[in-house]
């Protein structure tokens, strides 16, 4: 096994990133630039209610328009395909890509039109004639978990998919022990990644091959099993053209519906089909909302600030169907006592259904949220006792001589040095300034705020929250891979096994394998294999490649140094570890004998007669890579694993708003990031600045709302407030690096970086704006009018 | 987001495109497009046909009369931004335009469109109201021209005829030579349609009092509005915080103020109280370091 380099050639140098170069000259090549001949095109139709029953749909008038080649229903296609998966074990509450015979929220697609063009497909949606039987609808969790409600799959029985209450340590003890107790609700509304690209997918069926090519925009681990398993077909038919550039994902690009559906149709008709989201049917039925989440939170402290214990019940409004969302109440586990000595632990996880949209994963799969409500808590403390907010924080921290921790629900955090961290950010904001900056704004009559947050990362991705919440599922294992082949001209190209979506796997593949090999990684080729012929890859989620495929690199490219010493000692008439490589060339250790690159190569390609005995001829390996910390099934009693690796974010914020027009404006915004060892700046920093960027989205502006008619109010990104560049401060990054020791080079993960925290730190600012006038908000995103509306009536209970 | 099947026409006269309106009451005028387009494109706009009027002769530009500025329908919201002649002449404007979606919008949008458009929160209808200009409208057969006030007759809804092109806008130019303008608005995000906009033109003497006053205020109620009863009765007087303060707030207490999902009217009263004063207050403050006046 090769050992980590102690200084680096090319791992965290500020090279230039290698996509960048096609992506800023308009050369990237997304899934709406693939159009065969023949192509079809879809559109759907959408339903007008949010409950309904389905009485008919009259396609006559569509399908006579010409151009138009059939229209395809709900009981259409629930005949011919299997449904998709549940994450849990809700066998009743099935889900299909169109509704059959109930209508479970607006916008969903009651049928889909295949026509000519995509505009003809449009003319035709109109045609079709829908006749329904509305009903009654819910879209308050609330309301939906009570045992009377209305349930929105009559067949599962409640809108129940998941209730399950975890205690992690002696909870009740330290509650009556310490010395205090507070309590409070914080709301994270249902906001999402919006990517600029919206979902779309190509589907060609070829029966003389046997063949279902996909090139879709896609970020989903096992896309290739569940088409194949809802189409009916074997996998090995499907082949997913993981080449394809995805404009964005950050966790909602699954398509697993439009997929299935494509497919269905290219099958049926012979024809390859397009169906590419536009903006309405993203925003309305893409199911790629995020989590729409209400926190209930107790904490036992001692006088002194200390955090003895933490009561967490979150509610989260999964919308009609049940997918993956629960699940995102799972991940914070591995993260939910944040970076705190907090003993023990109660967490209720609920998820009903609704009847709103589906969710999706998105990024940080829940953790946002949840360091929100964590952070809260924090600040909430320190008014109670009077401190500092960084000094609250400093007070929990888990001091950094204390690694490997293990947290009440059973994870291992890796490493940190929160107080440096903590340090390096008082230092580079200039604290006792800040706070005079901000009490000269208030004197000036404007509402100023400083707002801090800790929080951790969990990166390299596992999935133990599927066994743990979801008992029949006893998956443990979550690799990722690495193929590596040298050919006989002695130039390098690795595979890897998976779409991007941004996140610079191919600079960091080339930076990790040129590392090992000594090669510029300009001159290493990456290159994406399709599903047909990919190594297993669970993909880019749970901020994982840095670790996975980084591992799985490492690990690869020393096998294949391995192989090449072996064929020069051979040569040398010596043993392997006496050979020792340098940029390419390998030598005995007295320097007297030495081969060149193409002298090895060449061996391995050419001469047979000269390989060591036993050796394969060729230069091929490759490493498949399990997650460092292995795989277990969780405890009886909820304990588990969750992800291997722990990076650290703490945010420093200061931020004003007129008290009337309440428009919070960022005056600083300083963060200290630790994601151990960078493997390239530049991608660290660019997913920083992104999260930061989607987490004052997330407090300040996006919301998915619905009006009491069931009917969403944010279809189009007028309504639906993505920030700006305008909105967006300039961001001051501070780095620490403290490597983990359960990866190949210390590297954790980044790619959800600034978001898991950003918002707790907007809200904690806003919070202390708010401090004078004695009032707080509570519920995310927070909004100019109702925040001005909060002030007034504060105002007006006063006078 | 296609649109349905529509007709283009793209006539060169606009007597042509008067009877191509004429003719058929579902055409409608495409002019910049950064409205209808998307319009189009939800389906929410479904012409039978439309008739560009981009190639038309004389109807960009702007000109410089006794007493107003002429804009034509076709100049691009862009011209009129960077134009020193409406820097100087009607500076109201120019300090509107930046708040007109962003620069790329501001390229192709249209000075017209924007006026017929009529939308209660648009920045260009809100100056016309506020400065008391007119509009010219135009049909195949003559013209006719009516005061702004008089032409916004609810949300996206004009006193534009059947068969009609609005051909031009006409800014009053004051004449005082200590004149100031103040212009405010909050958009939930830059580049968004005002929750609420306030613009003020205020000229003084040489002591500092009032002599002239124009105030409006946009995205707070269903037609952008003047509030010519504030204005005048602020005339005369030496501005102090506290008076126009008062003064803001007598003049919205009473408006019927729209909502909307993520903001309410209540929100919309405050906010125009202090728009309308901070406008007032810049404008006056305007004036009073204005030595040269507005007109060379
Ligand atoms: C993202 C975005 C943000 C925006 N933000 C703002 C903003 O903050 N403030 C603002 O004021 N505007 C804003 N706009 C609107 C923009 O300014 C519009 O372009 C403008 O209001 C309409 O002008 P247009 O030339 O594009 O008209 P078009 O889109 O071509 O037409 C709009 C309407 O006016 C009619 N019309 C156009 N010209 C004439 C004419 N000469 N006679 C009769 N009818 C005519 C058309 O038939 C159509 O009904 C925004 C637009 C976008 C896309």
């Amino acid at each position: 096994m090769t050992e980590a380099p102690t200084s680096f050639r090319y791992v965290s140098k500020p090279r230039r990133t290698q996509e960048d170069r096609r992506f800023v000259t308009g050369k990237g090549h997304f899934v709406a630039d693939i159009v065969p001949d023949n192509t079809l095109h879809v559109a759907l139709v959408p339903s007008q209610e949010p409950a309904a029953r389905i009485i008919s749909i009259d396609k006559s008038a569509a399908l006579a328009l010409p151009g138009v080649h059939d229209v395809i229903t709900g009981d259409e296609l629930a005949a011919a395909v299997e449904p998709m998966m549940n994450g849990l074990d809700t066998p009743a509450v099935k889900r299909y890509a169109m509704a059959v015979d109930r209508i479970r929220y607006c916008g969903e697609w009651v049928a889909a039109v295949v026509a000519d063009t995509r505009a003809i497909a449009e003319d035709a949606a109109e045609l079709v004639e829908l006749e329904t039987e509305p009903s009654d609808f819910i879209l308050d969790a609330e309301e939906a978990y009570r045992p009377d409600s209305l349930a929105v799959h009559e067949a599962h029985g409640s809108n129940i998919l998941l209730d399950r209450t975890f205690t992690w340590g002696p909870v009740e003890q330290h509650f009556s022990e310490s010395a205090r107790e507070l309590s409070f609700r914080v709301t994270w509304g249902r906001s999402s990644t919006v990517p600029i690209e919206t979902f779309g997918v190509l589907a060609s069926w070829d029966g003389w091959r046997d063949t279902l090519d996909v090139w879709a925009s896609i970020q989903m681990p096992k896309y290739a099993d569940q088409i194949a398993r809802a189409l009916r077909i074997p996998m090995n038919t499907v082949r997913v053209h993981q080449d394809v550039d995805v404009g964005g994902s950050y966790g909602v690009k699954r398509g697993i519906k439009h997929t299935v559906l494509a497919g269905y149709i290219s099958r049926k008709l012979n024809r390859p089909i397009r169906l590419i989201e536009d903006r309405l049917e993203n925003m309305r039925a893409g199911d790629a909302h995020g989590p729409d989440r209400i926190f209930d939170i107790s904490i036992a402290y001692e006088d002194d600030g200390r955090i003895r214990s933490m009561k967490m019940r979150a509610l989260d409004n999964a919308g009609a169907y049940a997918g993956r969302a629960p699940f995102q109440l799972g991940k914070p586990i591995g993260a939910i006592v944040g970076p705190y000595t907090i003993e023990s632990v109660e967490y209720q996880a609920i998820s009903v259904t609704t009847n709103k949209a589906a969710q999706e994963a998105v990024r940080g799969f829940g953790q946002a949220p949840t360091n929100y409500a964590i952070e809260t808590a924090l600040d909430r403390v320190a008014a109670a006792v009077g401190l500092d907010r960084v000094q609250i924080r400093r007070r929990n921290y888990i001091p950094s001589d204390q690694f490997p921790y293990l947290i009440p629900s059973g994870t291992s955090y890796d490493s940190g040095d929160y107080q440096t961290v903590t340090d390096k950010v008082m230092t580079q904001v200039g604290w006792d300034d800040l706070v005079r900056q901000r009490d000269a704004l208030r004197a000036d009559g404007q509402l100023a705020g400083i707002g801090i947050a800790a929080c951790l990362e969990p990166s390299g991705g596992n999935s133990s929250f599927e066994p743990l919440l979801n008992p029949a599922n006893t998956t443990t294992t979550w690799m990722d891979s690495c193929r590596i082949m040298v050919d006989g001209a002695g130039t390098v190209t690795a595979t890897i096994h998976t779409t991007s979506s941004g996140q610079g796997h191919q600079t960091l593949t080339a930076t990790i394998i040129g590392e090992v090999l000594e090669i510029d990684p300009d001159q290493i080729r990456v290159i994406h294999a399709d599903s047909q012929t990919s190594l297993p890859s669970n993909s880019p989620v749970g901020s994982r490649m840095a670790v996975m495929l980084g591992g799985a690199a490492f690990n690869a490219a020393g096998k294949l140094k391995d192989k090449l010493k072996r064929i020069a000692a051979k040569q040398f008439g010596a043993s392997p570890d006496e050979v020792v490589y340098s940029e390419g060339t390998f030598a005995t250790a007295d320097g007297d004998q030495s081969l060149g690159w193409m002298d090895v190569v060449t061996i391995a390609h050419r001469y047979f007669h000269l390989l060591p005995d036993g050796e394969q001829p060729g230069l091929e390996v490759t490493d498949v890579y399990q997650v460092p910390t292995g795989g277990g099934l969780p405890t009886e009693d909820g304990r588990v694993q969750m992800y291997p690796c722990h990076s650290f974010e703490f945010h420093c914020v200061l931020l004003s708003f007129d008290p009337i027009l309440a428009k919070p404006e960022i005056h600083r915004y300083v963060i200290g990031h630790d994601c151990g060892t960078v493997i390239n700046p530049h991608i660290v920093k660019g997913m920083t600045l992104g999260g930061i960027a989607h987490g004052i989205g997330a407090a300040l502006f996006e919301e998915f709302t619905y009006d009491d008619q069931g009917q969403m109010n944010a279809q189009t990104l007028a309504d639906y407030l993505l920030p700006s560049s305008h909105e967006i401060p300039a961001v001051e990054i501070v780095h620490h690096c403290t490597p983990s020791p359960f990866t190949v080079l210390g590297q954790k993960g980044s790619g959800e970086s600034g978001y898991l925290g950003a918002p707790a730190a907007i809200s904690g600012a806003v919070n202390d704006a708010l401090a004078p006038l004695g009032i707080t908000v509570d519920k995310l995103p927070i909004r100019t009018a109702a925040l001005s509306d909060r002030i007034a009536a504060a105002a007006n209970t006063q006078s | 987001m296609k649109p349905v099947p529509f007709e283009y026409e793209r006539p060169h006269s606009l007597k042509a495109a008067c009877q191509l309106l004429a003719d058929d009451e579902d055409a409608v005028i495409i002019a910049g497009g950064q409205t209808l387009i998307p319009m189009l494109a939800m389906r929410l706009a479904r012409p039978s046909r439309l008739v560009d009027i981009s190639r038309i002769d004389g109807l960009s530009g702007i000109e410089e009369q006794t007493d107003n500025i002429t804009v034509g329908c076709m100049t691009r919201h862009a011209e009129v931004e960077r134009s020193p002649v409406i820097a100087s002449h009607v500076p109201l404007l120019s300090a509107a335009m930046p708040w007109v979606g962003h620069a790329p919008i501001r390229v192709r949008g249209t000075i017209g469109g924007s006026i017929a458009n009529a939308d209660p929160s648009a920045e260009v209808p809100l100056v016309l109201v506020t400065l008391d200009g007119t509009i010219t409208l135009s049909n195949a057969t003559g013209s006719r021209t009516i005061p702004a006030r008089s032409f916004f007759s609810g949300p996206m809804m004009t006193e534009i005829q059947p068969g009609e092109c609005l051909t031009a806008a006409d800014f009053p130019v004051w004449q005082h030579s200590r004149t100031g303008i103040g212009f405010r608005e909050i958009a939930k995000r830059h580049g968004d349609f005002a929750m609420v906009a306030a613009s003020a033109q205020v000229s003084v003497d040489a002591t500092g009092k009032c002599i002239a006053c124009a105030i409006g205020i946009g995205g707070v109620t269903d037609t952008p509005l003047a509030l010519p009863e504030l204005a005048s009765s602020l005339v005369g007087t030496a501005f102090t915080d506290q008076s126009v303060h008062d003064a803001a707030k007598a003049a919205t207490d009473n408006l019927s103020a729209m909502s909307d999902p993520q903001t309410s009217p209540e929100y919309r009263k405050r906010a125009a109280t202090k728009l309308i004063a901070d406008a007032l207050m810049a404008a006056r403050n305007d004036a009073l370091e204005t030595s040269e006046g507005v007109t060379t």
